[in-house]
């Protein structure tokens, strides 16, 4: 047991003096497990941390489709648990808006944002490049302790007397701009701790994605150029990026919003007239903020999909046994979505009465995004023709994540035409059209990682039951939940009840049939949750010495099975070949440590 | 078997064939990313402008221009700090920076002393939105200042502590590492500083 005094630059140098690394010291508890700068760890720790966001964030959507499905009904158990916010057992039509806010943030920032990105770009940057560790321990610590009290503020917020934020996951002005809990409660404290976790989380998520660039770009090993690094690093370093100019875009619009509620300027309020009376807001215009928040919002998504497409890539090709099909097409996809996905932010906006020829413009480019979308889809499709499958659990994940993302993916091409978006906007077909292209594709993609990579966290396979039993009811049922959605695409999102609106009255049993699915997805989901802790402690042994259990060509699975702060015992592997050597000159594969035979081409 | 390691070892084994030390690439990011913050405050002020008829005009209060000065003191005075500290003139180091760390206390005074003239000419903090602005511009900004000012606080606590304790000074000389997390510090000073001296160009032009 050798240690080496880390830590803060200053208490380093204390310790250090001129010693150099040969100075090691016994670590205790707390900093090898808890303020952890080893990036498995901080890894371990967003997974984890991610994983209970997932139940939170799945649970709260449970709660409200009960509502949806049975909106007469009453339920005592839900008054037991919520207490006042189901008076008789019917969720309140506060409690109701409060669940579909926090179910939208939890979900797309704590868990797909944080959670994934946080998970994979940790764990396997530096095990892929062939790194120690990442460019900064201490900072990566940081980025997980502030999503760790970011998670805090806001699930702190279930618990005051006027609930958590309520104004849509896109907190948009005038409604949450005034503080005012008349107007409704969650505009009260429950809305200034959303925007406090939200400034928490975005730090987090920058001082994150700082490391991940840095380290991608100056850590690789001896012969680790950018076109040998496999697609996972390159989807972490790209998601990074996005992240990194799009997220200060909200933390300003999250502070001209809080600056209306606490300071008493207009940025975003004018000529508000609440119960006769005329508040003394001037000037402002709702749209700005709008077009701060999907400066953001929008690429927020890719934010949320390139990590699982990377992971995707990965296990395609590992489970097919064959390189990847256009690994540099592949690659300039995805530089391709990240520099349009900054310019399709005002698709979001087509209603706010915007100019429709800027409109136009924006239309065009939300297109174009469906052109490397395909290109990656088919590069998927190509890998998997003809190739040896393994049709198991991160398989199967894996291959769901095209499906989903197919069915997803085309109706992002009707809703991207302003035409036909005006008609569709904030409907449930753009419910169905973001839950399968982002939400459940990205679960696919992190389900996909998690059964694939967990080997290479604890040294033993998850249960391959349990994981079948899972994928097919969370794919079956991930589409009985949103497929039927295509067809109620003149039903309005969000709404709490329909009883007095006739003309949408005639979905009922479809409601029904929704919220039945969904539960029973949200139980399969728990199945996968027995599945990982009970695999941590009982799950099949990884066999032999180096952890590569599923015969992988990529560095993370060089190192030694056991957990060592600096990856490997001894030198760093030294790479010589690109990473999707599956299936060539008569071998299974090929590892990119593995010299160039004499004569033997490197793959361009 | 579990040990671990200190960044500077993450590091060492990386330098030899890259030229960029990783983290002041990492600080580098990071001013990308203040880039874009600041840059999105300030596109929000043009749109703004452009957008509404009640924007009203009125002449940036002169005490900024003081502001500005004092800022680009910061910058210049960080910079010899910086030249002494390779020399291993510390003497000359702590003076200079200690005299950065008080005229950047200094600016902020000055930026609060800009709030009162705003103030003075009628252009409150919740009144209309162009003057609005350059208090939110002024404090996020300030903000940065701020975490510059803690930051460099323990700086300056080692700095002072090292006059009495000639055996840490002289291992300043023999630590790379301490004349690294300086030139991150200064860096970072000197992005911030131009920042500001950006604001104020850019509020200059629009508050005619």
């Amino acid at each position: 047991m050798q240690t080496v005094a880390h830590g803060d630059v200053h208490t380093q140098d204390t310790h250090h003096g001129d010693h150099g690394h040969h100075d090691h010291h016994e670590q205790s508890w707390l900093e090898k497990y808890v303020f952890s700068t080893d990036h498995k760890i901080v890894a371990k720790q967003f997974l984890i941390t991610g994983m209970m966001w997932a139940i939170v964030g799945a649970l709260l959507s449970v709660l409200f489709r009960i509502q949806l499905a049975w909106p007469d009904e009453t339920f005592p158990f839900l008054e037991t648990f919520l207490g006042k916010w189901a008076e008789g057992g019917k969720i309140s039509n506060e409690f109701y808006n409060a669940l579909i806010t926090m179910h939208g943030t939890i979900l797309i920032f704590f868990v797909l944002t944080g959670g994934l990105s946080g998970t994979f770009a940790n764990l396997l940057i530096p095990y892929q490049i062939g790194s120690r560790d990442m460019a900064s321990g201490f900072i990566n610590m940081l980025s997980y302790w502030f999503f760790f009290i970011a998670s805090m503020v806001m699930f702190s917020s279930f618990f005051i007397q006027t609930g958590p934020a309520a104004g849509g996951w896109t907190a948009y002005p005038p409604l949450n701009g005034l503080r005012d809990t008349a107007i409704s409660k969650g505009s009260g404290l429950g809305f200034d701790l959303w925007a406090l976790a939200m400034v928490l989380f975005i730090i987090s998520s920058l001082l994150g994605g700082l490391n991940y660039i840095s380290t991608t770009l100056n850590l690789r090993t001896k012969g680790m150029t950018m076109f040998k690094l496999p697609l996972t690093v390159w989807s972490f370093m790209l998601t990074a990026v996005i992240g990194l100019l799009a997220f200060p875009a909200l933390l300003a619009g999250v502070a001209l919003l809080e600056f209306d509620r606490l300071l008493g300027t207009s940025f975003y309020l004018n000529d508000i007239i609440i119960n006769g009376n005329l508040l003394d807001y001037k000037g402002g215009s709702p749209i700005l903020y709008q077009h701060l928040f999907w400066f953001l919002g929008h690429p927020e998504v890719y934010i949320i999909i390139l990590p699982a497409m990377g992971i995707v890539s990965e296990v395609i090709s590992v489970h097919s046994r064959k390189p990847i099909f256009g690994y540099r097409a592949m690659v300039m996809s995805l530089s391709t979505i990240v520099v349009i996905s900054f310019l399709v932010w005002a698709h979001h906006m087509f209603v706010s009465g915007m100019n429709p020829n800027l409109g136009a413009v924006f239309m065009l480019f939300s297109l174009l995004i469906a052109v490397p979308s395909s290109i990656k889809t088919f590069n998927w499709l190509g890998t998997i023709w003809r190739g040896s499958l393994r049709l198991n659990s991160p398989m199967m994940f894996a291959i769901g994540f095209v499906s989903m993302f197919i069915t997803g993916g085309v109706t992002g091409i009707i809703l991207g035409s302003a035409a036909i978006d005006i008609q569709l906007h904030d409907t449930y077909f753009v419910i169905a059209h973001f839950h399968l292209v982002m939400g459940v594709a990205a679960f696919f993609g992190m389900f996909a990682g998690v059964y694939h990579w967990f080997p290479r966290f604890y040294g033993r396979y998850m249960n391959e039951t349990l994981g079948m039993i899972h994928f097919w009811i969370t794919l079956i049922g991930g589409y009985a939940i949103f497929f039927p959605m295509h067809f109620m695409n003149d039903i309005p999102r969000r709404y709490y009840s329909f009883a007095n609106f006739e003309t949408f009255n005639r979905f009922e049993d479809m409601m029904v049939f929704i919220t039945v699915s969904a539960i029973i997805v949200f139980l399969a989901q728990l199945l996968f949750v027995v599945n990982f802790f009970y695999s941590i402690f009982k799950g099949r042994k990884v066999e032999g010495e180096v952890c590569n259990p599923w015969g992988s060509t990529t560095l993370e699975w060089t190192a030694p099975v056991e957990r060592l702060h600096g990856n490997w015992p001894g030198e760093l592997p030294t790479v010589y070949r690109w990473p999707y050597d599956y299936s060539v000159n008569g071998r299974d594969f090929i590892p990119q440590n593995e010299p160039l035979k004499p004569g033997e081409v490197e793959h361009q | 078997m579990d040990y671990t390691l200190s960044d500077k070892d993450v590091l060492k084994e990386r330098m030899e064939y890259t030229g960029v030390h990783p983290q002041k690439f990492l600080l580098w990011l990071a001013m990308a990313s203040m880039t874009m913050f600041f840059g999105a405050l300030t596109s929000a002020l043009i749109v703004k402008k452009a957008d509404i008829q009640t924007w009203e005009n009125f002449r940036l209060p002169t005490v900024f221009i003081y502001s500005t000065i004092a800022v680009v003191a910061v910058s210049v005075l960080m910079h010899f700090s910086l030249i002494q500290y390779r020399k291993a003139k510390f003497g000359l180091f702590r003076v200079l920076f200690s005299i950065a760390f008080v005229m950047a206390i200094l600016f902020l005074g000055l930026q609060y002393l800009g709030w009162k003239q705003l103030e003075a000419i009628g252009m409150t903090l919740d009144g209309n939105i162009s003057g609005s602005f350059i208090y939110l511009i002024t404090s996020l900004h300030g903000l940065h200042i701020v975490i510059g000012l803690l930051i460099t606080l323990i700086f300056l606590a080692n700095a002072i502590r090292s006059r009495k304790d000639p055996i840490y000074e002289l291992s300043n000389i023999a630590n790379p590492k301490r004349v690294f997390n300086l030139e991150m510090l200064v860096t970072f000073w000197h992005y911030i500083d131009a920042v500001w001296v950006y604001l104020y160009v850019f509020l200059y032009f629009n508050y005619q």
